[in-house]
């Protein structure tokens, strides 16, 4: 083991010291979610589901979903709802100026899982900002997967996210089922339900058939007892968690989810390694 | 290793011309019955008798309730620099006894563990510690022996164990204790280790509180009784105040957060003790808490301490008898109690 003052400065830089990143892009999703595309000094070298630690010095640090796909080149892209005092701040900010990026953290999706397979993506609310950085290379490289579907739920027409991007997808071919809880007295030309709903109706070959999930907590159990009614193992279910995160290197506690922590062994999780893990969908 | 005999008025003597030369911090005592770690100065009252657990655990100083993360300023141009703020003075620990030298050596495992900590690890790298030996339990709460911290000794570069005649037997176990006892003239020890075992096995026994079963047992036990009514018992009295965590010599769960100066162009970004007993630890943005109930948050407090890090690590329990929890607490909760309970409900 190393040790020595140098060391541990370096360690210190190493661990906590964000990379400066420059904002390129900022579009208006919803009237609380922004979305940012950031330039960073070198790739960020990212799996699909991994997170980064944002911050602004002498406001705070929060952990971010990655919305991008998998690249070489410097971009990441994000979707940040406001929601606290460092939200505000980053919703405040303006292309050109610069803000802190740690990461990427945590285990993220694994693209060999799903390469064969049809895959299913269920999406609810600001879940489909970090399954976009799967859907993205797995749409990129359609043939290399079975049928591509979607059910994408948020909770009325304004709170829809990336709808330029579903329609793209729509239009590559890959089925998109666009649900809304309620209209809420707003034009919209898709369905009506929750995401469960569409799952027993779906043209789904459970040995095929391979599903990634992210939503708010309360919807896991109810996606994965539909998916488990039509025959789809869980250990072709994967779900890409949320937890209070203060250090993402598995030290700070926060994310502790019994055993394990969030932050190193998840936020993406095949659904049955969690067997062990009550406090996994809570 | 090197064994010394020496007397009491030597040590102090000793540790008052360290304290001299370093920051020493050693347990002195506070108004009636409490004992706090003490930078210690010319007025300094050493000894080593009558001794109860102090309020905050000795592993705090290497893990100090708030410290400097990163420091960062911004120029006219607007411009951040950010640098690291890495405490690497040395000081001096003394006066720890058994259950807290095994808390520092439990933090050490967990500092080092997956992506090392810089923080711990530099103040740990230029910290010494001088232990010391418990003949007799130090009050009721005590259940050091019950989780195997009574012998424990690594991590100390010098360890003092009271023997039979009044002496103090002086164990240096590391170079660096080599170093604090250079030019001693204490007299030296040719059968240390056997004075050792003479000061242990004249130990009352048993000593301080012990569990109805060996520790492997609990570990288990713990685990499986996951849906127990135990966790409602206790909690029933819990005022989710955080402080049995902040008295644990192996709690270290922390928070981060930002503090801007007056100048509003340069600043901190701090941690500080953060508690798995409050009631927003899990709490993420948007108002959803993964643990709202006192009752979970209890039960996950024992499976850190007797189950997910015993696990992990595989050294032993993740608490050290020392029995903070229990004296600190307003209502009187202690692990003791909720670990015995889990083991008769299990027998049941």
């Amino acid at each position: 083991m190393k040790t020595g003052t140098e060391y541990y400065h370096q360690l210190a830089r190493d661990t906590f010291m964000p990379q400066p990143g420059r904002i390129v892009e900022i579009a208006d999703m919803t009237a609380k979610d922004r979305y940012f595309r950031v330039e960073l000094e070198k790739p960020l070298g990212h799996h699909p589901g991994q997170f980064v630690m944002v911050s602004v010095m002498g406001v705070g640090e929060a952990p971010i979903s990655i919305s991008n796909g998998p690249g070489k080149d410097n971009t990441l892209e994000m979707v940040v709802r406001r929601i606290g005092r460092l939200t505000q701040v980053l919703h405040d900010l303006k292309v050109g100026d610069t803000l802190g990026i740690r990461g990427p953290y945590g285990s993220g999706f694994d693209l060999g899982n799903f390469y064969g397979s049809d895959v299913l993506f269920v999406a609810g609310g600001l879940g489909l900002v970090p399954l976009r950085s799967l859907i993205t290379p797995v749409v990129a490289e359609a043939d290399r997967f079975g049928k591509i579907t979607l059910i994408s739920g948020c909770r009325n027409p304004s709170e829809e996210l990336y709808r330029d991007q579903l329609d793209e997808w729509t239009d590559a071919g890959i089925e998109v089922i666009r649900l809304v809880d309620g209209t809420e007295n707003m034009p919209w030309k898709f369905g009506v339900g929750l995401v469960t709903e569409p799952i027993p109706k779906l043209r789904l070959d459970p040995e095929k058939t391979v599903a990634a999930l992210c939503g708010p907590p309360v919807m896991y159990k109810f996606v994965i007892t539909a998916l488990g009614a039509r025959n789809v193992s869980y250990d072709h279910i994967y779900v890409d968690l949320e937890r209070r995160m203060k250090c993402g290197v598995g030290k700070c506690g926060h994310c502790q989810i019994n055993k394990i922590y969030c932050c190193q062994d998840g936020p993406v999780f095949r659904f049955s390694d969690l067997a062990l893990l009550p406090e996994a969908l809570l | 290793m090197s064994y010394y005999l020496a007397t009491q008025k030597e040590i102090v003597d000793w540790i008052k011309r360290l304290a001299a030369e370093n920051p020493l911090y050693f347990p002195e005592k506070h108004g009636a019955a409490s004992y706090r770690f003490t930078r210690v100065g010319p007025g300094s009252d050493i000894q080593f008798d009558h001794y109860t657990p102090t309020v905050v655990p000795p592993v705090k100083l290497l893990v100090p309730a708030r410290e400097e993360l990163l420091h960062f300023r911004t120029d006219a141009d607007g411009k951040t620099e950010v640098r690291p703020s890495l405490d690497t003075s040395f000081r001096i620990i003394a006066g720890v006894r058994s259950c807290d030298l095994k808390g520092i050596f439990l933090m050490d495992l967990f500092f080092k563990e997956g992506v090392p900590d810089a923080y711990y690890l530099a103040r740990r790298e230029n910290t010494a510690v001088i232990g010391y030996a418990c003949n007799t339990p130090c009050d009721e709460r005590a259940f050091c022996a019950a989780v195997d911290s009574l012998d424990h000794t690594e991590g100390a570069d010098v360890y003092i164990t009271p023997v039979k005649g009044g002496d103090l037997l002086v164990e240096v176990k590391t170079r660096l204790g080599e170093t604090l006892t250079a030019g001693v003239d204490w007299k030296p020890c040719e059968d240390g280790a056997a004075r050792r075992i003479g000061a242990v096995t004249a130990r009352p026994e048993p000593f301080g509180r012990t569990f109805p079963a060996a520790l492997p047992e609990i570990y288990k036990i713990v685990e499986k009784n996951y849906e127990s009514p135990v966790w409602d018992k206790h909690v029933k009295r819990c005022f989710s105040c955080g402080t049995c965590n902040l008295v644990c010599p192996t709690c270290y769960c922390f928070d981060v957060a930002d503090d801007l100066h007056l100048d509003v162009a340069s600043g901190n970004r701090t941690r500080s003790w953060d508690a798995c007993m409050l009631p927003h630890f899990a709490e993420v943005g948007g108002g959803h808490n993964f643990r709202p109930e006192p009752a979970a948050r209890q039960r996950h407090r024992v499976n850190r301490k007797f189950a997910y890090l015993p696990e992990k690590y595989e050294r032993g329990a993740a608490c050290v008898g020392c029995g903070r929890c229990g004296r600190q607490c307003t209502s009187h909760i202690d692990i003791f109690d909720i670990v015995t309970d889990l083991i008769q409900e299990g027998a049941r």
